[in-house]
């Protein structure tokens, strides 16, 4: 006498599909949350004349070079010397700390054409020597 | 004789929950999209010691083709500032900005690297001008 084999049933139940898409649509949610924002906050004040400084540092940035009061340089250049007037900014005595933070302005004035990370570039150099930037743009 | 009456069966079948679950998902992801930039494509600059935004109220960007979006829905740039800050608007319709205090006026600034000064740089000021807490996007220097 032959016996018949069961045959097993190996589908997975279709009830469970709903399901399965919740969590798949779960981790690819959790995911795409996880994007990422770092980046560095920077201080633009708005024009407020009270801290406006009379005679500020003045920067221009071009695409290949950088002007520092009208002086043409390189970035390397330009680091060492900001760095050596805001320090002299800030070892002025018997100025209020307004008056500092104003001796602290750095103008920076773009060329229309430079690319933002070359802009980033030198306005985080500005504020990692501890200048504060104000820009200067033609009024159209 | 009494007839006695038939009980009605009223309940939901629970085997749909998964499936009304699912189409709500769906429902709330397309909504979110609409105001999400994460669709836009922005190659970064790089910077060194970045940090994490406190807040993430406001996001202006500006993709590869050059074209300013906030929070993912395309601008005039012109009308940016009054989008962000209107002190002229009554209670309510004062901007995305309106009368939050500092240090939850946060605006996250998604440039492309290659984008020039002419288009960043009056966005820059609006945001200034609006009181806004500048937060430029970055890619970590390797």
């Amino acid at each position: 006498m032959k016996l018949r084999r069961q045959s097993l049933l190996t589908e997975p139940p279709a009830s469970a599909a709903s399901d399965i898409a919740f969590i798949l649509i779960i981790f690819f949610l959790v995911c795409a949350s996880v994007q990422e924002e770092d980046g560095r906050p920077q201080e633009i004040p708005n024009s407020d004349k009270q801290h406006q400084s009379k005679n500020p540092i003045r920067v221009n940035i071009e695409r290949d070079h950088l002007k520092l009061n009208g002086e043409v340089m390189g970035i390397a250049q330009f680091t060492s010397k900001l760095k050596k007037r805001l320090d002299a900014a800030s070892d002025a005595e018997g100025k209020t700390s307004e008056a500092l933070a104003a001796e602290r302005t750095v103008a920076v004035r773009c060329s229309p054409t430079v690319p933002y990370d070359r802009w980033m570039e030198v306005t985080a150099t500005i504020e990692d020597l501890g200048g504060t930037i104000a820009l200067m743009r033609k009024v159209e | 004789m009494i007839l006695q009456r038939r009980k009605m069966n009223a309940d939901v079948p629970s085997m749909a929950m998964g499936d009304i679950a699912f189409l709500l998902l769906i429902f709330f992801i397309i909504l979110a999209r609409v105001s999400d930039d994460s669709h836009l494509k922005v190659n970064k600059a790089e910077a060194e010691e970045l940090v994490k935004p406190q807040h993430k109220r406001v996001s202006v960007a500006i993709d590869n083709k050059k074209i300013t979006y906030l929070n993912g829905v395309r601008i005039n740039p012109d009308d940016l500032g009054l989008a962000l800050y209107n002190p002229d608007g009554g209670p309510g319709a004062r901007g995305i900005l309106g009368d939050f205090p500092p240090g939850e006026r946060t605006v996250l600034l998604k440039i492309d690297k290659d984008t020039p000064a002419y288009l960043f740089e009056p966005l820059i000021q609006a945001v200034a001008k609006a009181g806004g807490e500048l937060h430029h996007v970055l890619e970590e220097k390797k």
